[in-house]
């Protein structure tokens, strides 16, 4: 046990007592003992904190789309690192080791949820040994608990390829959606960084400003499509055809997952009349789409699915303004 | 007919319960059960893995791999209770995998994989991990497959071969599968490195064993203490771009008591039994390049050595001797697989056994390959059908001819149920 007092003189025989048996016992330090426990203390509480001021948070997502949004509101506060390379498919990213070493110093994991990630990422938080990132605590955000998703099964069996339990997890490909995750990400950070709260803030209010105007822009440009029908490769522009009210005449795969038979192609080919436009992702076999191209002289759009997946998608606007440019050319 | 009576009486009064309409009445207070523990049911899946075996030799396990594995004739006293992969010729049912995975509390997750095949079932993997341990480090505590080499800690279904390499046999008889703990620690790079180590019971009875024996009139060799084995291991990976490269050094110590029927009753004469310490170090790489998401290819390669040092005791069909005894052998296998497309994967596999010193033999052969290829189609994640050939030049008859095996395998694997992602 250490006591100390105010007086000075008291102050340089500071007591270290030990119990030893019944008696008390007493010890006495030199005062260059004392200066040296002093600095010793001071140095130790100096470095905890420093180390705790001086390193950045750490914040962890899936996708680049995500990290994205996280940036607009920690600006240059945290390092932000997103995972998934985004010229691959979603459902299927190699798992490297060098994801565990980034999940290891983690403060906060963002992910998009809806099993999109269901491939990849549980064995490699499993593998991070972080428990500041383990679903279920303050570390771990999962967006898809924070809008309505659509195509919500409700029987379900693997007959049906890849289908997610929970629904549709390509939600964030609707702009409407993006000040949503916004908020959940604002809300979130502000937890784990309470100290920045002032600055996220700010930059939460600028952020849904900004995007806000740019939803109106965007609303109108859409309107030009609207009541088209289209086909797309995967279920990946679903949130984004209902938000602009085009029609989905079909899909390539024949259940999501699966690669297209010459079957299925035959079948949707009796739809195809009808269909002024077809979506095709960048991580996507081309060869289906460009013999229906050709076949019915129907334009194939390529769209990017996350931030960064073609080159005129650098950020969450980008990714935006590149998806409506090239539906409404 | 009093039976008779009795059953339509008990028919009578069942119907009679049915009739009252108990969980009909229980409805009309009570839309759920809050004793319910439907939600807290584990990710359960079983994993059926059935192939269609030809081969030019009839039955493997009467052929040795010189100074690495006895043909099955030999008497031994240790049973080998896994059966064997791809065993006999025509079909074969390899083994039924249940697996078992959920949290336990916010402390502690759990695995569990039960093999069941024909014969039975036994315990693959049992184990609970920590989760909230701080600084990186995770402790791992059960039965588990070791995580020494590269392929050790992957299950039968991950595999990219129908079997194991001949390293893997040769020196596993299949992997380092052992109850015991294990520490590991994830280092704050900024790559990936792992270092980790375990304290292993060391059962395993092709490299350790625990078992002591008696060789009359020579010595008693007593049971080890355990843990028998212990292991170390550092992993580390990097990217280049889309390239992925994981590298590994390993090493295993333990004591070894390996006794083929030296400490039977009866001798007969070929009996032996080694008893000694076994030194064991395994270097692996992996580079892989994705192309894009349905597109790789990668280069897997991973030497072992052993080194057994020790005593030698036989019996030549009259007398029981003692030998000192040093081998010093090591192998490898190189394969490469590529993913052609979302359904189809082809690979290669060199296997050779390349170090052979035995101190007792010294006419052993030092070269002794396999050569494997395989194609396969993935209609899904959850299915796979392999077709593989082997050219195995390993195997010998125990008049010491070496008899080259032709091999054909038709694998399928099936999966059901919520079964995890795979680590890289």
């Amino acid at each position: 046990m250490l006591t100390t007092t105010h007086n000075w003189e008291w102050h340089c025989t500071i007591k270290f007592m030990m119990y030893k048996g019944d008696t008390m016992k007493y010890k006495n330090f030199s005062k260059i003992q004392l200066i040296l426990i002093h600095t010793l203390v001071l140095l130790h509480l100096f470095l905890i904190n420093t180390a705790a001021w001086a390193k950045k948070p750490v914040i962890v997502t899936t996708y680049q789309y995500i990290a994205s949004i996280t940036e607009q509101i920690t600006g240059n506060s945290a390092t932000v690192i997103a995972l998934a390379p985004p010229q691959f498919d979603p459902h299927y990213i190699v798992p490297k080791p060098s994801y565990i070493a980034k999940l290891r110093k983690a403060d906060l994991l963002i992910i998009n949820g809806a099993q999109l990630e269901i491939g990849w990422l549980p064995q490699l938080i499993r593998q991070a040994n972080n428990p500041a990132i383990i679903t279920g605590t303050k570390g771990f955000l999962d967006l898809s608990n924070f809008v309505k998703k659509i195509d919500v099964p409700t029987a379900i069996s693997r007959a049906m390829g890849d289908v997610h339990p929970e629904g549709n997890p390509h939600f964030y490909l609707d702009p409407h959606n993006i000040p949503v995750l916004a908020k959940a990400i604002y809300e979130r950070l502000c937890t784990i960084v309470p100290k920045n709260y002032n600055l996220y803030s700010k930059n939460y209010t600028t952020f849904i400003e900004k995007f806000n105007a740019k939803l109106t822009v965007w609303d109108t440009q859409m309107t030009k499509v609207k009541g088209k029908s289209a086909i797309e490769y995967h279920k990946n522009y679903d949130y984004l055809l209902i938000r602009y009210s085009i029609h989905l005449a079909g899909t390539i795969e024949p259940v999501p997952g699966i690669p297209p038979t010459s079957k299925h192609i035959a079948k949707l080919e009796k739809t195809i009349y009808t269909v002024s436009f077809i979506l095709q992702n960048v991580y996507h076999p081309y060869d289906a789409v460009q013999y229906l191209s050709q076949k019915y002289s129907i334009p194939v759009i390529v769209l990017p699915h996350d931030v960064g997946a073609t080159s005129d998608s650098n950020d969450i606007f980008s990714l935006f303004d590149s998806i409506v440019g090239r539906i409404t050319q | 007919m009093k039976q008779f009576m009795q059953i339509v009486y008990m028919l009578f009064f069942i119907s009679l319960l049915l009739q009252k309409g108990y969980p009909q009445t229980m409805a009309d207070w009570q839309t759920s059960d809050p004793f319910s523990q439907a939600k807290f049911v584990p990710d359960i899946a079983a994993i059926v893995d059935v192939t269609y075996v030809q081969r030019s030799l009839d039955d493997v396990t009467h052929y040795e791999i010189p100074g690495f594995k006895d043909a099955h004739s030999k008497p031994s006293n240790h049973e080998n209770h896994e059966d064997e992969l791809n065993q006999n010729n025509g079909f074969n049912l390899n083994y039924v995998e249940i697996s078992l995975y959920s949290q336990v509390d916010p402390f502690f997750d759990m695995f569990a994989v039960l093999h069941a095949s024909t014969e039975g079932a036994e315990i693959e993997e049992a184990y609970f991990t920590t989760q909230q341990l701080p600084f990186g480090f995770k402790i791992k505590g059960g039965k588990f497959l070791s995580s020494i080499g590269r392929l050790n800690d992957k299950h039968a279904h991950d595999w990219d071969f129908a079997d194991l390499p001949l390293v893997y046999k040769a020196f596993f008889g299949s992997q380092l599968n052992e109850i015991g703990i294990q520490l590991n620690w994830i280092v704050p790079l900024p790559f990936y490195m792992l270092i980790g180590a375990e304290a292993l019971r060391g059962e395993n009875e092709t490299s350790f064993g625990t078992n002591g024996f008696t060789v009359e009139n020579i010595t008693t060799i007593d049971d080890a203490n355990k843990p028998n084995v212990y292991t170390a291991f550092v992993k580390s990976s990097f990217d280049i771009g889309n390239y992925t490269v994981l590298a590994g050094v390993s090493g295993i110590y333990g004591t070894s008591r390996i006794d083929h029927g030296i400490g039977n009753d009866t001798n007969v004469a070929g009996d032996h039994g080694f008893y000694g310490k076994t030194y064991m170090a395994i270097g692996d790489i992996t580079i892989r390049y994705d192309f894009n998401s349905y597109q790789y290819i990668y280069l897997q390669t991973e030497y072992i050595y052993r080194n057994q040092d020790g005593d030698l005791y036989s019996y030549d069909g009259s007398i029981n001797s003692k030998s000192n005894f040093d081998a010093k052998q090591s192998g490898l296998y190189t394969q490469v697989v590529a993913r052609l497309n979302q359904l189809w994967r082809i690979g290669l596999r060199y296997d050779l056994l390349a170090q052979n010193d035995v101190s007792t033999n010294h006419d052993l052969t030092n070269n002794l390959p396999r050569y494997s290829s395989m194609i396969e189609y993935n209609p899904s994640e959850f299915s796979r059908f392999r077709l593989q050939y082997n050219y195995d030049k390993s195997l010998y008859s125990e008049s010491g001819t070496n008899k080259p095996n032709h091999e054909i395998i038709v694998q399928a694997n099936i999966t059901i149920g919520a079964h995890g992602a795979h680590s890289f």
